[in-house]
């Protein structure tokens, strides 16, 4: 082989060489451009995705599930005395709309049905931030009411607020001063006020407006009468150094009825006044509460609530019926008064449980004492002019007081036991069988009365004596 | 039969009752979450500590103030570090779940730092355009006398402490949703260090190879850049406490932890580590 052909493949080579590096550079830039438009487009699509995730972190999710087993030592509940049940299941559903609004909606899950707990907006003043307006279905501003279910250290609230809170939620709008610069918060509110009451016409069915057309007291979304309740409530933050801190507040409840009757009872049975349809049956109460909370021994609290004055429900009118000789007796209204009040003790054990009990008392009628109730003759009441309606002293206007004490167990932020024990006691009256508490049993007999044969049935709880109605509870509450 | 369950519930109940009287658990093993900006500051405290205290075990982590009050609230922390005070609502959920108001430490100052990429020609901003940059109301770097150049923001999760407090303090609104959330000062730190166009917030001990922006509380004042002496003469405008959240009172190890930190030793630490003194 020559240098000249030598030199000829030595150049050719060389020449693929170049030629296969320029080409190589040429591939390297593509794929460079390909993977920086790539990554470009991945940049894009990551910012999209973010600008989504940035929506859904608006939205929060939370709820709780309780479910329990109980068993009652009470006459009435005898054969079936314990039973599994879910007191609740509740989902909320929290969205951010923008800074200082805010929509919230909790359905409650029951084997039975789902209803509708909360369905609210906030609109929070984004200047001051001191104030907020709140419209819709909402906790009524109250110590116990507005403190949750999921939270509470006795597992049911106390037998006063339960009472002339029924359900604990109303329809209405609250405005709300919490300022910055003090421990201070005023909660003013008013709602239609028939929330969850039974008002009931002569026929059985329920009315809610002045229109006079009945409907089904499911139907809660509209009001009963014109008026609007006021409810108010203040409540003050007072530092105590290290010890810890005192909260102290008060509320009072200002609302009213439609009377749809011509006369009103009072809670002695013997006051009757003349009423028109229309007049207002007033429904006033209020209350003075505290909290203490003490870092002391790893961390206690006192609570206390004591709320009195008067509630109301309407009767109807007689109703007249040409083809009758006499018309259907017509039912007063009535106003009882009333007073109620509550004491929690609350202390730690160590990070992972705590004992809870608190001393509940309700007197729905504070004008009848039981211990003068010492023959049938005192047993006073009121009757129609046809005597075909009789309202007698019952024992549902005796006082009541539970005793509950409960452990909690803390397995982590999500999950908790609970073992209550509630020891119930009613107002005793002064002689034996002058008020009894007749049943029928879940096997169809009935105690109290007579039987189809015209025979004396036995006399059920006799409230001269301590009626049992404890209850213990084994609750298993799961939370997210 | 009734009545023997009810007695011996009620003295189980009491004698539990009483046994909680008697004695509080001393932590004998510490641990402390929160504030992403404190981080390396507890770290700092922690191994310095221990180095002279063989006994003590204290474990440091972060994750967000808003992390750090949850896990006190549910039990899963002893101490919490939180950039920013806590809310109400958190000290409700304190109060209902432990019967206390909890405790603050104030531990350490800081000032907000506002970092910006070298590169960039803007070199001071007002507080309020500041506030129209993280709302997106400023978009563009020539609004501010910079080039022509889109900005680009880099800002931190909504469980973090400095992002509530620039939030509420300086942004006064809701942040622009063009701003790029990231898991930590470092970060964003480091985000505006590769962006030219790039500004972001975060602690003044995380601002090494930064521009840090100076900051003027109007058009009128003159700009300033946090240091010990503009924090504490009041002329930097964005400047914080940083706090140490505890459920209880502290006794035994926490408390003599807490007294070190607050010490002369333990402040000295806070300068080292670029934070600024409580006193």
């Amino acid at each position: 082989m020559n240098m000249k052909k030598l030199s000829l493949i030595a150049l050719m080579f060389v020449s693929a060489l170049f030629f296969k590096a320029n080409a190589q550079e040429a591939t390297v830039n593509e794929k460079l451009t390909e993977v920086n438009d790539k990554v470009s487009g991945l940049t894009e699509r990551l910012a999209t995705d973010e600008a989504d995730l940035q929506k859904l972190t608006k939205i929060k999710v939370s709820g709780y599930i309780q479910a329990q087993w109980q068993k009652t030592y009470s006459l009435a509940s005898d054969p079936m005395n314990n039973y599994f049940s879910i007191r609740r299941a509740r989902v909320k559903f929290t969205y951010e709309a923008a800074d200082g609004v805010k929509f919230v909606l909790q359905p409650d899950f029951s084997p039975q049905a789902i209803t509708l707990k909360d369905a609210y907006v906030v609109l929070n003043d984004r200047w001051t931030k001191a104030f907020s307006l709140t419209a819709g279905k909402f906790n009524r501003p109250n110590y116990e009411v507005e403190y949750s279910s999921s939270q509470r250290e006795v597992i049911e609230r106390s037998s006063v607020i339960r009472a002339i809170y029924p359900g604990e939620r109303a329809i209405g709008a609250k405005l709300e001063f919490n300022p910055q610069s003090l421990p201070l918060h005023v909660q003013l509110a008013l709602f239609n006020g028939a929330d969850a009451l039974q008002i009931k016409k002569a026929d059985g069915t329920y009315l809610y407006d002045a229109k006079s057309t009945f409907v089904s007291s499911a139907d809660e979304n509209k009001d009963y009468d014109n008026g609007k309740d006021l409810m108010v409530r203040a409540t003050y933050n007072i530092k105590l150094g290290n010890f810890g801190g005192l909260d102290l507040g008060a509320h009072g409840y200002f609302g009213s009825l439609k009377s749809m009757s011509t006369s009103t009872l009072t809670s002695d049975y013997k006051t009757v006044n003349n009423a028109n349809i229309g007049d207002v049956i007033k429904r006033n109460w209020a209350g003075g509460e505290f909290q203490l909370f003490a870092d002391i021994l790893g961390g206690l609290s006192v609570k206390g609530e004591y709320i009195a004055g008067k509630n109301a429900s309407v009767g109807y009118k007689p109703v007249f019926n040409a083809d009758k000789t006499l018309a259907t007796a017509g039912l007063p209204n009535y106003q009882n008064n009333f007073a109620g009040y509550y004491l929690y003790f609350i202390k730690n054990l160590g990070k992972k449980n705590q004992f809870a009990f608190r001393y509940d008392y309700y007197d729905p009628n504070t004008d009848i004492k039981a211990k003068d109730l010492t023959s049938a003759a005192s047993v006073v009441g009121y009757a129609s002019a046809d005597k075909s309606y009789v309202k007698k002293i019952t024992t549902g206007d005796l006082a009541t007081t539970t005793f509950g004490l409960a452990l909690h167990h803390y397995f982590d932020d999500n999950l908790r036991i609970t073992l209550e024990y509630d020891i119930v006691q009613n107002e005793k009256v002064g002689a034996a069988n002058v008020l009894t508490g007749n049943y029928t049993k879940l096997d169809g007999t009935s105690t109290g009365g007579k039987d189809a044969s015209g025979n004396a049935l036995p006399a059920g709880l006799d409230y001269s004596k301590n009626v049992n109605n404890n209850l213990l509870t084994l609750r298993i509450q799961a939370k997210f | 039969m009734k009545s023997l369950n009810i007695k011996k519930f009620a003295v189980i109940a009491i004698l539990l009752g009483l046994v909680g009287f008697a004695f509080t658990p001393a932590a004998d093993r510490i641990t402390v979450k929160g504030s992403d900006t404190m981080v390396i500051l507890a770290q700092k405290w922690a191994e310095v500590y221990m180095k002279s205290n063989p006994n003590a075990a204290i474990q440091v982590t972060g994750g967000g103030s808003g992390v750090g009050i949850s896990a006190l609230i549910n039990g899963a922390t002893d101490i919490a570090n939180a950039s920013r005070k806590m809310k109400p609502s958190e000290k409700d959920k304190l109060k209902s779940r432990y019967n206390t108001l909890g405790v603050e430490v104030a531990c350490a100052k800081d000032g907000i730092t506002i970092y910006l990429n070298p590169a960039n020609k803007v070199k001071e901003l007002t507080i309020k355009q500041l506030s129209e940059i993280f709302k997106g109301n400023i978009k563009n770097w020539k609004e501010v006398g910079g080039s022509d150049a889109e900005i680009k923001l880099y800002g931190r999760e909504n469980s973090s402490g400095t992002y509530v407090f620039f939030q509420e303090n300086v942004v006064k609104g809701d942040y622009a949703p063009s701003c790029q959330t990231l898991p930590g000062t470092a970060a964003v730190v480091n985000a505006v260090t590769k962006d030219p166009a790039g500004i972001g917030y975060g602690g003044a001990a995380y601002a090494t190879g930064i521009e840090i922006c100076k900051v003027k509380k109007d058009d009128k004042s003159a700009g300033s850049i946090p240091t010990a002496e503009t924090i504490k003469t009041g002329e930097y405008p964005i400047t914080r406490y940083l706090y140490m959240y505890l459920r209880n009172k502290p006794t035994g190890a926490m408390k003599s932890y807490i007294d070190w930190i607050l010490s002369t030793e333990g402040q000295k630490l806070v300068v080292e580590m670029g934070y600024f003194p409580v006193k």
